[in-house]
């Protein structure tokens, strides 16, 4: 019968440990959790269930559920949603083809939780404040085209755009190095997006060790009372999904 | 979203729901060619690319005049071009039915091609 991968976990002390832990945790569609071995290292299956398009949904979120518990007692890896091997020899095998890269993994999410930041802008007025800040660069724009024809007004329309565009991406560095300075002192690891819509303007995970969650948080803080023009959402903490780079064997 | 894992919050509803549904189109954005689309497909995928390369060389264009070493006679030039390259474009998006929001593909981690 296929198997559904849960995550690969760093196990607690011993087997009987591990699986009276996920005696507690009902897999997806109610199935049994149980852990498969390889040298320190394991990984959380269950019976594979027919993935029906109608509640697929549902069996998304009692996967993510599943993960966000273990995530709670154990360091783990989290599996992509609809991962299934053919038997539990499958499964082993993967752990021990792909031990090294797992053991690293473990190792650089271990005690640490991820957070994830979104910051939003009004576009409108986010936009005008730009161009305030560019409009000695617009004087330059103006003299290197001397004709006003349609087509050279057309070229200095596209040539201001061009500027402002560069100068919303600078803004948004400075605004990214602003805050990875100021986080600095909690050291985490962390990934940017770039920006994806308009009111989008920074979208960001970080990797912060459990014991500077509070520090974190209060940095957030701090940083949102010097930029009260932007919308902030911070949440966590969560298992490290943006931060595994296993490369399958 | 369990609000137990929204720790902070300062995003005006309607702005979430706007960039949340930016962020839906955006992961939409790939090419989705059955054989019943599959002309739809194709053209929105040589469009997207058409459209990439039309920008470079609109980016080319600008830095050149930025230069200042071109000729009002050459700007003139220039700029009809563009201005002609634009409306071809508009006029092939028309006939595709299809918007700048559909003119970009989503490359996974590495975000959007434009």
């Amino acid at each position: 019968m296929e198997k559904l991968i849960y995550a690969i976990v760093q196990p607690l002390t011993d087997v009987y440990a591990i699986n009276l832990l996920l005696s507690g945790i009902p897999g997806v569609s109610e199935t049994n959790l149980y852990a498969l071995f390889y040298n320190d290292i394991a990984v959380v299956v269950s019976d594979g269930v027919i993935l029906n398009e109608f509640v697929k949904k549902e069996m998304a979120i009692d996967f993510a559920r599943v993960i966000e518990s273990l995530s709670q007692q154990l360091t783990l890896l989290p599996v992509r949603f609809d991962s299934l091997l053919p038997s539990d020899a499958e499964a082993t095998r993967l752990l021990s083809q792909n031990y090294t890269a797992f053991r690293n993994n473990l190792d650089n999410v271990k005690n640490k939780f991820e957070f994830g930041l979104k910051v939003l802008w009004d576009y409108e007025k986010g936009i005008e404040k730009v161009k305030i800040n560019m409009e000695s660069a617009n004087e330059n724009t103006n003299n290197c085209i001397t004709s006003s024809s349609i087509h050279a007004n057309y070229l200095l329309k596209k040539i201001k755009e061009n500027k402002l565009d560069n100068a919303l991406r600078d803004y948004i560095e400075q605004l990214k190095k602003e805050f990875v300075h100021d986080i600095a002192i909690i050291n985490p690891e962390y990934n940017f997006n770039k920006m994806i819509t308009a009111n989008l303007i920074l979208d960001g995970v970080f990797l912060v060790d459990k014991s500077k969650k509070y520090e974190f948080i209060q940095a957030v803080g701090n940083f949102k009372k010097n930029h009260t023009e932007l919308h902030f959402l911070l949440t966590g903490p969560w298992p490290p999904y943006s931060f595994v780079v296993c490369p399958m064997v | 979203m369990n609000e137990s894992k929204i720790l902070l919050n300062s995003v005006p509803i309607d702005d979430y729901g706007q960039a949340i549904e930016k962020m839906g189109n955006s992961v939409s954005s790939r090419i989705n060619a059955t054989p019943e689309n599959a002309d739809h497909g194709l053209a929105k995928l040589v469009i997207t690319l058409v459209e990439l390369i039309r920008k470079l060389m609109e980016k080319q264009a600008i830095r050149r005049v930025e230069g200042g070493t071109l000729s009002d006679n050459e700007i003139e030039r220039l700029g009809e071009t563009l201005m002609k390259l634009e409306m071809k474009m508009d006029e092939m998006k028309k006939l595709f039915n299809l918007t700048d929001d559909d003119l970009n593909l989503n490359l996974g981690p590495l975000g959007d091609l434009m």
